[in-house]
């Protein structure tokens, strides 16, 4: 099947919103999902964006049975290590069920990689759950490790009640 | 004693240098630091920077024995979560040991992670994340005594990288349109 992986424009929102609420339902926790499609625009689109967003797309003949022809998205920001310098990190990888199996998902990372080389980027970082078996020997399959097993890094993160007393200074802290 | 916490200049990038090898070194991987203070001043203070730095500095009399007074940082940068929104990610939150413990909690890595945390909120970013190695049990305390909780333990998440032949041979498969 034919495809063309390219830069998301803001027109994409729309479709991007559409997948990002299909993992979550699929997931069964679209009510974690607390961005609005505008959030996106706003976000990704502006001056200064907090994300950069590839789309892979198929055309008229293979739309799906809703009319998307629209069926995978990969998100991603640019980082930094204070060891190596730039760096890109892969925030989402997702392509609609029915259009899997055929390299889309691979066609999406590789063009975040090559893009991230070319903006002079040394290292591709994205998160997995550990007990996601099938998407951990995907992953290491195709040559990348794994940092939080290989130097005993562990992810963590302050939000809510703990952000804002973080931010206020309290004494108690 | 008293210290100030501002956002750091090109100019300290020597300084931040100097204390990301001190960093390294603690975590027995010095060998790993890769850029210099010249990469530093390049990709944080371009039109589009990579990160953002905070340093917290001490007044002259309590300057270090080597003369330094810029003495523990911050380096973060702009995430984005596609379920929560605007985010932070701290890559390093640094404070030379001399300079460490006196007032738990109201010393200057609590300063210098309160101001990233007050960034967050001007910026409307809803999470602050990092990374901590799960032997550093100092370190460790002292983030959960601030809330954070343990992604990898709690959820099971791993970070997974591409990076040198795996990167390049990834980049080689991307489609040519």
């Amino acid at each position: 099947m034919d495809y063309t992986i390219r830069v998301a424009t803001l027109e994409d929102c729309k479709d991007i919103y559409r997948m990002i609420m299909e993992l979550a339902k699929h997931e069964k926790v679209s009510d974690q999902v607390k961005i609005a499609q505008r959030d996106l625009e706003q976000d990704g689109f502006s001056k200064n964006p907090f994300f950069q967003s590839i789309i892979a797309e198929v055309p008229e003949q293979h739309r799906s049975k809703d009319g998307h022809s629209k069926v995978g998205y990969a998100l991603y920001f640019f980082a930094y290590s204070s060891w190596k310098g730039r760096s890109v990190y892969m925030e989402d990888l997702y392509v609609m069920p029915e259009y899997r199996g055929k390299g889309i998902g691979k066609a999406l990372m590789s063009k975040i990689a090559q893009l991230g080389l070319a903006a002079g980027c040394n290292q591709l970082n994205f998160a997995v759950l550990n007990w996601n078996k099938e998407s951990m020997d995907f992953y290491l399959s195709q040559g990348c490790w794994d940092v939080t097993t290989g130097l005993d890094y562990h992810c963590m993160r302050c939000e809510g009640p703990a952000l804002e007393a973080l931010a206020r200074g309290d004494p108690k802290n | 004693m008293d210290f100030m916490i501002r956002a750091a200049t090109p100019e300290d990038c020597k300084d931040i240098s100097r204390m990301i090898m001190e960093l390294a070194v603690y975590e027995n991987m010095p060998d790993q630091v890769k850029i210099s203070h010249e990469v530093l001043e390049q990709d944080g203070f371009c039109k589009n920077p990579f990160f953002h730095c905070l340093v917290a500095e001490v007044a002259e009399q309590y300057r270090t024995t080597e003369g330094y007074t810029v003495i523990g940082y911050a380096l973060f940068f702009y995430t984005y979560s596609t379920w929560k929104g605007r985010s932070v990610y701290m890559e390093d939150l640094y404070v030379m040991p001399e300079f460490r413990g006196e007032f738990p909690g109201k010393g200057v890595g609590t300063a210098l992670m309160s101001k990233v945390a007050q960034v967050c909120k001007e910026q409307q970013c809803v999470r602050l994340q990092f990374s901590v190695l799960n032997w550093n049990t100092p370190s460790l305390d002292f983030y959960k005594a601030k809330g954070a909780q343990d992604l990898t333990d709690s959820e099971g998440w791993h970070v997974l990288r591409f990076d040198g032949e795996a990167l390049d041979k990834l980049a080689q498969m991307a489609p040519k349109n």
